[in-house]
């Protein structure tokens, strides 16, 4: 399947992320000749153990991520950050889930936007809002590239485009900017072939950028 | 020559003026003034109706023409005098209504910018664009499909430069002794010949040599270029393969055709490499697994004589993929158009190494997403044509020959590179000189 990169908006230190950077964004998208194709949403959801015995919180994993994808509907698929592990598995499992009660979802993060067509590119540009509140969170960018399917054949076209793009959105002097910090996918069991597996484990960096900035933002205020 | 009485005519001349009047009516009295007022796709629907209303008043017109000199030459023919008056004044006058709605249907058009780019220039809402005449005649009439499918689509002009194209190439390859002095007069009319300094020596070509079996020149690619992978087959083999391979990236399904090229590589290769076996290939697949895949034929069965090239995506898989094909990602597109270009022109040089030189220069494009421009030094560059935004496509071909190696570089080097790399460029970056 096509490679792709998962990029996320790093706003400068003291600015927020707003609607009005959004719309730049998705306007430098036309900007570059991008045909807007249609829309799409994936969904992140942080899981916590439902811990009926207090005392024994140690055994299990204290953070689980299921993370559902457009171009998978059928799927859905799990991540530990810790130990490093994705997996794959029916949607149905969520129901299963639901059922077991074992791990019941904290919050839930929509990535969600639309998505232009680039030649043989495929941009997705979209906001990020959390289950709690209707503000935005963050926004989210997909990069991909149709033709190969080899994460190292890819990199450098990918690499390119990405520089092709900050150029566009550093003309429109924004608050901020695009990063592409690559997770090591090799520590997930993840090879050279693009999977959904890979998307997986970048949403799952994303978010942790994302925590992790937001939180720095509230120490700050 | 029978004068028929001119009621047909007439009614004919009636139906565009009726047809006329109706979107007049539906548009109330004055044209221009309410035309922001409608929406855009009601504009270029009215535009496009607008377009064929002219076209019909032309050929009205034309009609007439021929209609007057019937009537003249009938009256040099005949003196029925009276009845000949008659009819050149019913052509006249209808000849007159006709040049006058075509007046009309062209300010018309030309108030909705139809003639020319004033419409784009209002800024027109909903990305949609009214058609637009350009000066050589050819009508834009769909640009907003255009922006819808993502594709620019090929105006008349494109449509007659690409069939013009295939016409020569055709030509090129079926009377080759017809084309080479003047073509190459008017194509470079002022500027000197360009100096080939490594331009093939006849005995050259014969140091390298035998060419005269398919399964010689396929070893010999195999073991100059590391890496790649040449298979080949019957052409109902590589339907089947063809057919076989995974469009998506299933894992299983891969496994599955990995067997299957097994199993029909034994078949090809049952007995001991003699050239019965490959006797009966058409069909020749380079690939470079992460990179590309190259399908090419040979006529007739089991010759070394290439026939059509076509370039894919590895992960791309279907019965579209023949040597005649088309890839469904532009980049193997525009590789695939410039392959077949450089595939006449190894056949024009000398088409007994055709097949070998196009080969090699075929597994030059395993640097195609890696290699940097010549020109411009960057990997990526937007097409202006076809606003996409593509790798160096195009590798040099017309300098592509065997270098001769001397004594001491053969000892060192392991590999045995016989051919010097030609150079990358974007489309932008290519000329023919190259």
């Amino acid at each position: 399947m096509p490679t792709k990169w998962v990029l996320h908006w790093h706003p400068n230190p003291g600015s927020t992320v707003n609607s009005q950077i959004l719309n730049e964004v998705s306007q430098c998208a036309e900007a570059i000749n991008g045909v807007k194709d249609g829309r799409w949403k994936a969904t992140l959801t942080l899981l916590k153990p439902n811990l009926r015995d207090q005392s024994q919180p140690g055994e299990y994993p204290r953070e689980l991520l299921g993370i559902s994808l457009p171009e998978q509907p059928n799927k859905y698929y799990f991540i530990l950050r810790g130990p490093r592990i994705v997996t794959e598995a029916d949607s149905s499992i969520q129901v299963i889930m639901e059922k077991l009660q074992s791990y019941k979802s904290r919050i839930a993060l929509y990535f969600e936007g639309y998505q232009y067509q680039l030649g043989d590119f495929q941009l997705r540009v979209g906001k990020v809002v959390s289950s709690h509140s209707e503000n935005l969170r963050g926004i989210v960018l997909e990069v991909e590239y149709l033709p190969i399917s080899s994460m190292e054949k890819a990199s450098q076209v990918l690499g390119e485009f990405v520089d092709i793009w900050q150029e566009a959105v550093l003309k429109r002097s924004l608050p901020g900017s695009f990063m592409h910090n690559e997770p090591n996918l090799s520590e997930y069991g993840l090879g050279d072939n693009y999977t959904p597996q890979h998307t997986a484990v970048q949403y799952a960096y994303v978010m942790a950028q994302l925590f992790a900035s937001q939180s720095t933002q509230a120490v700050r205020n | 020559m029978d004068v028929k009485p001119n009621f047909p005519m007439q009614f004919q001349q009636q139906l565009p003026q009726l047809q006329q009047s109706e979107p007049q009516a539906a548009a109330t009295p004055s044209t221009s003034a309410d035309q922001p007022a409608e929406a855009p796709p009601k504009q270029v629907a009215m535009a496009v109706d607008r377009l064929a209303q002219a076209a019909r008043l032309i050929a009205d017109v034309r009609i007439g023409a021929d209609r007057l000199l019937e009537a003249l030459f009938f009256a040099a023919q005949s003196h029925q005098s009276d009845k000949t008056l008659q009819f050149l004044l019913k052509e006249d006058a209808s000849m007159r209504q006709h040049l006058q709605d075509l007046r009309t249907v062209g300010r018309q058009l030309e108030e909705t910018g139809v003639l020319n780019d004033s419409m784009k220039s209002r800024g027109n809402s909903w990305g949609l664009h009214i058609p637009l005449v350009c000066p050589d005649g050819a009508v834009v009439a769909y640009a907003w499909k255009r922006q819808l499918a993502g594709q620019a689509g090929a105006s008349a002009v494109d449509r007659t430069r690409l069939a013009l194209k295939a016409f020569s190439d055709q030509k090129r390859r079926f009377f080759p002794h017809l084309d080479d002095e003047s073509e190459d007069q008017s194509r470079e009319p002022d500027s000197k010949k360009p100096c080939r300094p490594q331009a093939p020596l006849t005995s050259q070509l014969d140091e390298l040599g035998d060419f005269k079996s398919l399964a010689d020149v396929l070893a010999r690619v195999e073991k100059e270029v590391p890496n790649v992978k040449v298979l080949m087959y019957e052409r109902r083999d590589w339907l089947k393969r063809a057919s076989s391979l995974p469009s998506s990236g299933n894992d299983k399904l891969i496994e599955s055709s990995k067997e299957h090229s097994f199993h029909s590589l034994n078949k090809m290769r049952a007995g001991p490499q003699s050239a019965g076996a490959s006797g009966r290939t058409s069909v020749i697949e380079i690939s470079f697994p992460c990179n590309l895949r190259a399908v090419l034929s040979l006529h007739p069965a089991g010759s070394i004589n290439p026939d059509a090239v076509a370039f894919f995506s590895p992960d791309e898989g279907g019965s579209y993929m023949h040597a005649r094909g088309s890839s469904i990602y532009h980049v193997f597109r525009h590789i695939t158009e410039h392959a077949r270009i450089a595939l006449q022109h190894f056949l024009g040089v000398r088409s007994e190494t055709a097949l070998y030189f196009l080969l090699n220069w075929i597994c030059s494009y395993q640097t195609l997403f890696s290699k940097v421009c010549g020109k411009c030094g960057k990997l990526l560059s937007m097409d202006r044509k076809t606003s996409t935004i593509l790798p160096p496509v195009r590798r040099s071909f017309r300098q592509f020959y065997p270098v001769r190696e001397s004594p001491a570089e053969t000892t060192s080097s392991t590999k045995d590179q016989v051919f010097e790399i030609p150079g990358a460029y974007h489309i932008g970056c290519y000329t023919d000189e190259l």
